[in-house]
């Protein structure tokens, strides 16, 4: 059915400049709406996209938009969709290189002095058992000594073990995850300092996150670790969160067409044809189809 | 959206909803260029959905029952 186009609407999408309008709407969903003075539709695109990525973002922990190439596409089905959502994106191909440099391991001492909020749980191995303890928050202070024979990180801990003020000595033991991985928590693993009427094959050590800053961690790829531990701690919530972002991907394809070639079905208040303008447009279609010869000679029947 | 269902500690099926409201708008701003007909277009579409979803599930649950 063809539809009559009102002609008191302008156009705004002919008016600027198409290549224009696309890259913006590609980088940052609406920006090419814009751009052309939609704002209704802009609005839509730029709260509707990117509160369905980065909502998405929000419920995975931070760890699920990434680019880890795919050994035989070059790039990863969920990525392909992700970075259709433009700028919040495209940082993850400058994350993985950063990743994978040389210098983004694990670390065992430190450069300079560590202050951080810290949460976690205390964990106590003893020679028959192991127990864990309930949430741990406060903050942690952390040095590593270089002046011995062997760097030696030590510190202290102060906070609150089930809402009760603790304050704990730190030494014998530290590992601080690398510092660009997905996510924006660092898990830190640090011994506690033995005490003189402790068991002799008891220790105890601390568990939990700090703060990774948002450049290390914004779309950095994870861990194969870290994806297990998101997994168990997230359950479907983790595919969830992937699936939004991907959604959040696509749906930006539609936004990008839109502002290069403007709404698929015209303005919305186009009349439909009348009776005799049907009778028109079809009439003539009819009248061909039954001048039209056989192309196949009719066959005899014997 | 999706932050505060976390928050509220609701059923997966439930974060459905925002997102079928987004699909809906987004796939209706995309059709159409006037706000009103895009509004009126993505609640039938959302409702669609929802209807469906609704219905699939009733199927799912009638086959489950005494399983």
């Amino acid at each position: 059915m063809t539809v009559e186009s009102s002609p008191v609407h302008r156009k705004p999408w002919e008016e600027k400049n198409a290549v224009v309008s696309g890259v913006l709407a590609y980088l940052i969903p609406g920006a090419g709406h814009f751009y052309q003075g939609r704002w209704f539709k802009g609005l839509i695109y730029f709260v509707c996209i990117l509160g369905t990525f980065f909502g998405g973002m929000k419920l995975g922990e931070g760890a699920v938009v990434y680019h880890l190439p795919n050994n035989r596409f070059g790039i990863s089905l969920n990525y392909l969709a992700q970075v259709c959502v433009g700028l919040p994106a495209l940082p993850a191909v400058y994350q993985t290189r950063r990743a994978k440099s040389l210098q983004n391991r694990d670390l065992d001492q430190l450069s300079a002095p560590l202050t951080a909020p810290f949460q976690g749980k205390l964990i106590t191995k003893g020679p028959a058992d192991r127990s864990e303890t309930n949430e741990l928050v406060g903050q942690i202070e952390l040095v590593t000594d270089l002046d011995g024979s062997f760097p030696e990180t030590h510190g202290k801990f102060t906070g609150t073990l089930d809402g009760e003020p603790i304050e704990l000595e730190l030494n014998g033991g530290f590992r601080l995850e690398r510092p660009v991985s997905a996510g924006f928590q660092r898990t830190l693993i640090c011994a506690v300092a033995r005490t003189a009427n402790q068991h002799p094959h008891e220790s105890q050590v601390l568990r939990g996150y700090i703060p990774r800053p948002i450049v290390d961690g914004y779309c950095a790829p994870p861990e194969p670790g870290q994806l297990q531990d998101l997994h168990g701690r997230l359950g479907k919530f983790y595919d969830l969160a992937i699936a939004f972002t991907m959604i959040a991907g696509l749906l930006n394809v539609l936004a990008v067409w839109d502002a290069i070639e403007g709404p698929a079905y015209g303005f919305g208040d186009e009349l439909p044809p009348t009776a005799s303008e049907t009778e028109a447009v079809t009439a003539p279609a009819t009248k061909a189809t039954a001048e039209t010869p056989s192309a196949t000679p009719p066959q005899t029947i014997r | 959206m999706p932050v505060l269902l976390a928050a509220a500690d609701l059923h997966v099926s439930f974060y459905l909803l925002p997102l079928a409201a987004v699909i809906s708008l987004v796939y209706s701003a995309s059709r159409y260029e006037l706000p009103e007909k895009i509004l009126i277009r993505a609640t039938k579409l959302f409702a669609q959905i929802i209807g469906f979803m609704a219905v699939v599930f009733a199927v799912l649950w009638f086959f489950s029952l005494g399983i």
